[in-house]
């Protein structure tokens, strides 16, 4: 078979055996022309589904209307959740730590389960349209209301800033910018397309995204399972042996016909660290993994971006067959990320190729791979396409807490719905110019950055829904106190995480950031906002008849 | 749940109805399936792991304390050499465990070297390094010349093949310094640097491969994934069931 695919390859790698020999610095390179171009046609695409589809009303900003299929909402599930962290992020952790990046994979996924068995279809029936309406409704109060939303808007942007990184990065690769530029054109182009679209041209643009995402992180993982001869029929199966030769290692003699597109052999030394658990070289422990998985599972049965998704079905059970779906169009992804490490790591594993960040190390391979200039192009518009997918719905969720939440229902009920669009609109502005300052603080890798979100999710949104659905007992007393242990334990951790990289040593800092590490703080945090919600609901007065006859009637029925 | 009366209560662990308690009984299945693949496995990994040193780790211990005394032969400061290289050629390398051991590959071959190697070495790495600081791209022909020209001269005096992947190395790790020693310090480093780097947790789970992959390997990153949509699946279809059998339209 592959007589006929050789000629389809050599179109594909000519053009760049003729670039083969480059400096490791211009893996960076200047401004790059195809992959400008690719880009440009992706974003004017997005941009015109988005004036095609876009929002006419407050209801169409919110929920698309409700008039989504499952498949469709599958795939802007799964579009909304490909982040820049699935795309660029898990593989750059994997690259770095080996199999600790596999509790990224794990806990981004495993997720889902929680969040449909526990969550989709009570969530749907109760009948909101954000996180913050669910929390202010179940618990009786405009106050819960209020600060439910700006704990929405706390995690949007938290979730934003991995994203604005990987724009920045692969802005700052295509354009051949400095990462400070780069970050504020990505951000203008997001914030603009948003603008546009809003979420019915959003939901519409997730489905073309999606689509676009995954043929652009696959085809690649084709050509280079190819190349380098492996099973690559089916990419995520055919890197295993890949894995077990970084392990084992790979002599230079054994791979005499393969070389990257510097020239370097396809070898390495045995490196069994990049496969083995909770490898001592990389710093990463046992604890650590587990905690990291649990915290992310978790969060992302807290994220109020992935929970508003399920108000946008029409019906429950479109909601659960919304998540299975969703589900596997995500795998699809993550079955495929760890390949990109992989052949990373041997691609890039000659010392002279120096230091490459970890974040771009998906577009890297490719590039080292030595294919076709235009398909790693369209690999870096893939990445761009996934942070944008996310972005969007992330400032549509952050602006709908904003206007909806704070603005109509706590501040000025009377407000019209073409001033309340306003008021949304402003709120994604200045959401955006929040999460582009932080982004160009730098603070970690796109995955670890986007996780804070996660644990912070898991620690006040999570305990909120999930006692809110399934124990009518949970009064308000109960959720504030939740809330309130919840917040303290995210402050905690976050503040010593931004004084350590800031270079502020706190007192116990080794003990504090070890264990209430700033990517995975909620292994504690969400039990603890747990039990203060229950302990505190048990000694109060109860949950009023209206709100336990509504659960039982409308939610469980 | 009871209904019967003002006092509505629903609680998940005192299912009241035969939806709920159907409901019920299924999200703990699924709970319990769900944690045991995920956490119980990686439990199972930490129970039967064992530190389990690289060929590499092995040759340097034999070595090590002869080394270290000062009393190595040539064959012994040669695998010394060579084992260091093994953990250099390792990417997740730090740059002060790179330093560490940058050192003592330049000390070894120092070592091994005669007097004229020793001036030809020291001015083989000057000459790459006053390269490399001019060339705008590595297929420079002076570049490769003198990168050439160090693997082939230092290769033998280690005994490792020019072509094989650590000779490639090792021009990116050699250290011109005037008078090296080995201090006490730096002895505990290289001991230190050595095992994190060649000691890894393994076991039969490990070791044992599936389709290519080491077996843990694949079942975190390929089963696990496959099992969240085969839950998430065979729940909404039992939903759908529970659903049809009680009568309950969305």
């Amino acid at each position: 078979m592959k007589k006929y695919i050789l000629p389809l390859f050599l179109l594909l790698t000519i053009p760049n055996i003729l670039n083969a020999a480059t400096a490791a610095t211009q893996l960076e390179g200047d401004f790059k022309v195809g992959p400008a171009i690719i880009l440009i046609i992706i974003l004017s695409l997005f941009v015109l589904v988005g004036i095609l589809f876009r929002a006419k009303d407050t209801n169409d900003y919110y929920a698309a209307g409700r008039g989504i299929s499952k498949i469709g909402s599958g795939m802007a599930i799964a579009s909304n959740w490909m982040s820049a962290a699935s795309f660029l992020g898990m593989a750059a952790l994997m690259y770095g730590s080996g199999y600790h990046g596999l509790s990224y994979v794990v806990g981004w996924t495993g997720g889902y389960v929680l969040l449909l068995i526990l969550m989709a279809g009570q969530i749907r029936k109760y009948g909101k349209y954000t996180a913050a309406d669910f929390i202010g409704d179940r618990y009786y109060s405009q106050g819960l209301r209020a600060v439910g939303a700006i704990v929405a808007i706390l995690i949007s942007i938290s979730y934003c800033v991995g994203q604005f990184k990987g724009i920045g990065d692969m802005f700052g690769w295509i354009l051949g910018m400095p990462f400070f530029y780069s970050v504020i054109l990505g951000g203008g182009v997001v914030l603009l397309y948003t603008l546009i679209s809003g979420m019915l041209g959003v939901t519409k643009n997730m489905q073309i995204q999606y689509i676009i995402i995954i043929i652009s992180f696959v085809l690649p993982l084709f050509i280079l399972t190819y190349k380098f001869d492996y099973f690559w029929l089916l990419p995520p199966i055919g890197y295993g042996s890949v894995v077990t030769d970084i392990v084992n290692g790979l002599p230079a003699a054994e791979t005499s016909q393969l070389i990257n597109s510097l020239g370097h052999d396809f070898a390495i030394v045995p490196s069994p660290e990049f496969a083995m658990p909770w490898d001592p070289s990389t710093g990463q422990t046992f604890f650590q993994w587990i905690a990291i998985a649990f915290s992310l599972m978790i969060g992302t049965a807290g994220l109020p971006h992935v929970i508003q998704r399920f108000y946008v079905v029409p019906k429950a059970r479109d909601a659960r067959w919304s998540v299975v779906w969703g589900l596997f169009f995500i795998c699809i992804l993550y079955w495929c990320a760890p390949a990109y490490a992989a052949f990373g790591k041997v691609l890039s594993s000659n010392p002279e190729i120096g230091k490459l960040s970890k974040d771009a190390i998906v577009v890297y391979t490719a590039q080292l791979g030595n294919i076709n200039p235009l398909i790693t192009g369209f690999l870096a518009a893939g990445a761009i396409s996934a942070a944008f997918s996310t972005v969007s719905g992330l400032l549509v969720t952050g602006a709908s807490a904003f206007s909806h939440d704070l603005y109509v229902k706590v501040l000025n009920p009377q407000a019209s719905p073409k001033m309340q669009l306003l008021v949304a609109r402003i709120g994604t502005v200045a959401m955006a110019i929040i999460v582009t300052g932080i982004a160009l603080l730098n603070l970690g890798l796109i995955a670890q950055l986007v996780a804070v979100a996660f644990s912070l999710a898991g620690c006040t949104i999570f305990p909120l829904f999930l006692l809110g659905i399934w124990w009518s007992g949970s009064n308000k007393q109960g959720a504030i106190a939740g809330l309130i242990a919840g917040s303290l334990v995210s402050l905690f951790a976050i503040t010593y995480f931004v004084a350590g990289v800031k270079g502020i040593k706190l007192p116990y800092y080794e003990f504090i950031n070890y264990w209430l590490g700033a990517w995975y703080f909620a292994w504690i945090g969400a039990p603890l906002a747990i039990i203060c919600n229950i302990i505190v609901s048990k000694y109060t007065k109860k949950t009023p008849v209206e709100i336990r006859k509504f659960l039982i009637e409308t939610v469980h029925s | 749940m009871d209904n019967s009366s003002n006092d509505y209560h629903i609680s998940f662990f005192k299912p009241t109805t035969p939806q709920s308690v159907a409901n019920r009984n299924m999200i703990v299945w699924f709970v319990c399936i769900w944690a045991v693949a995920i956490f119980g496995f990686q439990i199972l990994l930490k129970v039967l792991e064992k530190p389990t040193p690289e060929a590499a780790y092995l040759a340097f211990e034999k070595v090590w304390d002869k080394v270290k005394n000062g009393n190595a032969s040539e064959a012994e400061l040669q695998i010394f050499a060579q084992s260091t290289l093994s953990v250099l050629g390792k990417t997740t390398i730090t740059p002060n465990d790179k330093s560490t051991l940058d050192k003592a590959l330049s000390w070894t071959v120092y070592q091994l070297s005669d007097p004229d190697q020793k001036i030809a070495v020291k001015n083989g790495i000057e000459n790459l390094n006053s390269i490399s600081g001019k060339i705008k791209s590595i297929s420079d022909p002076q570049y490769l010349e003198a990168k050439n020209t160090l693997i082939n001269l230092v290769s033998p005096i280690i005994a490792i093949d020019p072509k094989e992947i650590r000779a490639k190395i090792l021009p990116f790790e050699l250290v011109s310094l005037p008078q090296f020693i080995l201090s006490d310090t730096d002895q505990e480093a290289i001991a230190k640097t050595m095992s994190l780097y060649l000691i890894h947790n393994q076991s039969f789970l490990t070791d044992f491969k599936f389709l290519g992959f080491p077996f843990h390997y694949f079942y975190t990153a390929i089963f696990l994934l496959i099992l969240f949509v085969g839950l998430c699946w065979f729940y909404c279809v039992r939903t759908d069931q529970i659903n049809a059998k009680l009568n309950i339209v969305d």
